[in-house]
């Protein structure tokens, strides 16, 4: 396994970690009716940026146990070369989720001109960020599989 | 449909069984990138195909066979 292929397994891993994380957060703020009163904005701006701080030491954490796992099973030292493959296959990934980023915020924006609140509006373009990231590691883990 | 035939197996063979680890070392790729090369699943930059024919003493013709179907 490439340095590349396993930063998008820790990608992976950590992104659906994080995105289950910010899903129970939000819906129990949600349900709690915290997002009811005037500044619920304000309220859902600062629960997101207390959870991108978490997103980091968990996305650092699960890095770190897939080298110490990849040593461990294959008993080398990781390779940590890149080459032309890793960056053909980053390029196609990229296009992937730029892809549903970019007919997701278009979709966000018809929301909005529909009636949607800007709370709803947030919500989506942060579902779009991580469902972009996911794409893009699932499509270089597949395409890493396949061998093209 | 056109297809690319490499022989990186049989050259690797035939220069005192070198190891797919030690070929990828030499050219500057990954092992997993010279062994999609090998089963034809990824085609080289023309560089690095160079590089390839360059580490086994060759010419590019040697290493790579293009057969237009």
């Amino acid at each position: 396994m490439s340095v590349s292929e396993r930063e998008a397994l820790s990608g992976l891993i950590s992104m659906l970690i994080v995105a289950a994380l910010f899903v129970w957060r939000l819906s129990g703020q949600y349900q709690a009716g915290l997002f009811d009163g005037p500044e619920a904005l304000q309220l859902w701006a600062r629960s997101v940026l207390q959870m991108v701080g978490v997103s980091i030491g968990i996305a650092i954490a699960v890095a770190v146990l897939t080298v110490v796992a990849q040593t461990v099973l294959t008993g080398e030292k990781p390779d940590d070369r890149r080459d032309e493959r890793d960056h053909l296959i980053e390029r196609r990934a990229l296009t992937w989720g730029w892809y549903l980023l970019s007919f997701g915020l278009l979709a966000v924006i018809v929301d909005l001109a529909l009636g949607a609140s800007a709370l709803r509006a947030m919500t989506l373009v942060l579902v779009l960020c991580a469902g972009s990231e996911l794409l893009k590691d699932t499509v270089k883990l597949v395409l890493y599989r396949r061998g093209a | 449909m056109a297809r690319i035939e490499n022989r990186i197996r049989r050259l690797r063979f035939d220069a005192g069984e070198m190891t797919q680890k030690d070929l990828a070392e030499r050219v500057g790729v990954t092992r997993q990138t010279l062994l999609a090369i090998e089963n034809g699943k990824y085609f080289p930059t023309l560089d690095l195909a160079f590089r390839i024919a360059r580490c086994f003493g060759v010419g590019l013709d040697e290493v790579f066979t293009f057969h237009d179907e």
